[in-house]
């Protein structure tokens, strides 16, 4: 066995790992039904279980495996920013945002996010380590790019929820 | 059709359904679940 291959396999099984973790969570907390507050995250949970990894696993579907990673991340962060602010402590403290809002679960939800990006990374660039870092900032597919998407997904779901009522 | 066009109309295509989707999202969701 390689090193990429190692490599490759270790965060692959990381992937799935927080994938499953995320989707098990959600069925503990909410039973899967037709509303859709409940029916994204079973689909999410499954897309990042099963289609994430497989479009990770082999070189020519890896960028799709790195949207959908991105994009599902995304979405999870969006949904849950909504529920907390929906449901927001009272009263508020650091300790309250902390530990009674959804700021943990997207965090992990994040660190499946720098997981695809590190495998993504590993398979395009190569396992030079020293090969200087390239491209602009704001272009896919780096950060930047997503900090806009991020930005703009949330703008576009919040005008979702304020226009179409 | 070639190259950089197809990739243009992929991106438009991309990009209606992603601001749909979320767009739909945000009128969709209810937040009913009380932890």
């Amino acid at each position: 066995m390689t090193v990429r291959t190692y490599v490759k396999s270790t965060l692959l099984a990381s992937l799935v790992a927080l994938a499953l973790g995320g989707f098990l969570l959600h069925l503990r907390i909410h039973p899967f039904t037709h509303s859709p507050s409940k029916l994204i995250p079973f689909v999410s949970g499954l897309l990042s279980l099963v289609l994430v990894p497989l479009l990770f696993s082999f070189r020519k579907t890896l960028s799709y495996g790195y949207v959908l990673n991105g994009m599902l991340v995304i979405l999870g962060t969006v949904a849950m920013a909504h529920f907390s602010i929906s449901n927001w402590p009272k009263p508020v403290s650091v300790g309250a945002i902390l530990l009674k809002t959804t700021l943990a679960d997207i965090a992990l939800l994040w660190g499946k996010f720098f997981v695809g990006k590190a495998l993504f990374d590993l398979e395009l660039y190569g396992y030079d380590r020293d090969q200087a870092k390239k491209g602009i900032t704001c272009r896919y597919p780096n950060y930047g790019w997503w900090m806009v998407h991020l930005v703009v997904l949330s703008l576009v779901y919040y005008l979702g929820h304020l226009v179409w009522r | 059709m070639n190259k950089f066009r197809l990739f243009t109309r992929n991106w438009w295509v991309l990009h209606v359904i992603a601001i749909a989707f979320f767009f739909w999202l945000g009128h969709a969701v209810h937040l009913t679940i009380v932890p």
